[in-house]
């Protein structure tokens, strides 16, 4: 038994496996793009607050 | 226009700015990709010749767009910091290489998942597929470059030369279809003679509008929060930058 046939009961039969599998991908390409832009975010406040504090 | 341009690629204009601009990305964003979604997995009839597979389209052809969009910003936005040295340009083109890079990679994953059940392979060495394998690579190459220097400036300008040789390699993911016998269909929508009348049924195709038009709104989002951190980075010695950061915690 393959992967692809393991998955036939989700909708779209015996194509199931492949369509959710890239929507799956994207999904997860796309959250990780939000949790890295975020943690970027977080990064860059952090280090120059810490840079102004010691300036002050 | 020059002048309304000029106050916007300011630094601490665009900071302000993009704050408020980036929800009206991201929210249209949510909404069009559900129903995008909804369109393409639940409406959208099934294809006489693929079955269902099909419906990876609805997120390979728009990731593969955007892969040769974000490349064009990348290489229009570098020409322009390398040519009026306008410091935004060279931030735009900066925050978008992995925004792009990541596209690219979901193109070629989304499509070796298709070509699997309908090619009966994972992978072939043809023309659309090979030339979209050295865009994902010209991206990381950009990437990399521009980390190799300690001078942002410096950076800046060897990876935006590199970013426009890079461009000649548009033309020709888009032709390779054309220009090549290859295993990849060709254009149903994306040509000069398709444009005006796809050849793709409406309940296939207006997902498919939506789906393009989310991700790049993804993309304007994405692009515009990155941005606003790499101009406190390169501005950071600036009065301004120091008066965000101070009032941010309080």
């Amino acid at each position: 038994m393959t992967i692809a046939e393991y998955f036939e009961f989700l909708p779209y039969g015996k194509y199931a496996f492949y369509i959710w599998f890239s929507y799956l991908v994207v999904f997860i390409t796309i959250a990780i793009l939000f949790i890295r832009t975020s943690s970027i975010h977080k990064k860059t406040f952090s280090q120059l607050r810490i840079k102004y504090s010691r300036e002050d | 226009m020059w002048k309304w341009i000029q106050a916007f690629a300011s630094p601490q204009n665009f900071y302000r700015i993009s704050k408020k601009i980036i929800p009206w990305f991201l929210y249209p964003f949510i909404a069009l990709t559900l129903v995008g979604l909804y369109w393409g997995l639940v409406i959208a009839p099934i294809d006489y010749q693929q079955g269902e597979s099909y419906r990876i389209m609805f997120v390979h052809v728009p990731a593969a767009w955007m892969s040769m969009f974000i490349y064009i910003v990348l290489a229009v936005s570098g020409g322009i910091g390398l040519i009026w040295q306008i410091k935004l340009a060279n931030v735009v083109a900066k925050v978008s290489a992995p925004i792009g890079a990541s596209f690219t990679f979901l193109a070629l994953v989304t499509g070796a998942v298709w070509g699997k059940p309908m090619w009966g392979t994972w992978w072939v060495w043809d023309a659309r597929l090979t030339s979209e394998l050295i865009l994902l690579f010209l991206y990381l190459a950009y990437m990399s470059l521009g980390n190799a220097f300690d001078n942002p400036k410096t950076a800046s300008k060897a990876s935006s030369v590199l970013a426009i040789v890079g461009l000649i390699n548009i033309p020709i993911i888009h032709y390779s279809v054309t220009w090549w016998n290859t295993l990849h269909q060709g254009a149903s929508v994306s040509s000069v003679e398709k444009i005006a009348a796809p050849a793709i049924h409406p309940d296939m195709l207006m997902p498919l509008i939506l789906m393009s038009i989310s991700f790049k709104l993804l993309y304007g989002a994405l692009m515009l929060m990155r941005a606003r951190d790499e101009v406190l980075i390169r501005e950071q010695n600036m009065r301004w930058v120091k008066n965000v950061i101070m009032e941010d915690g309080k």
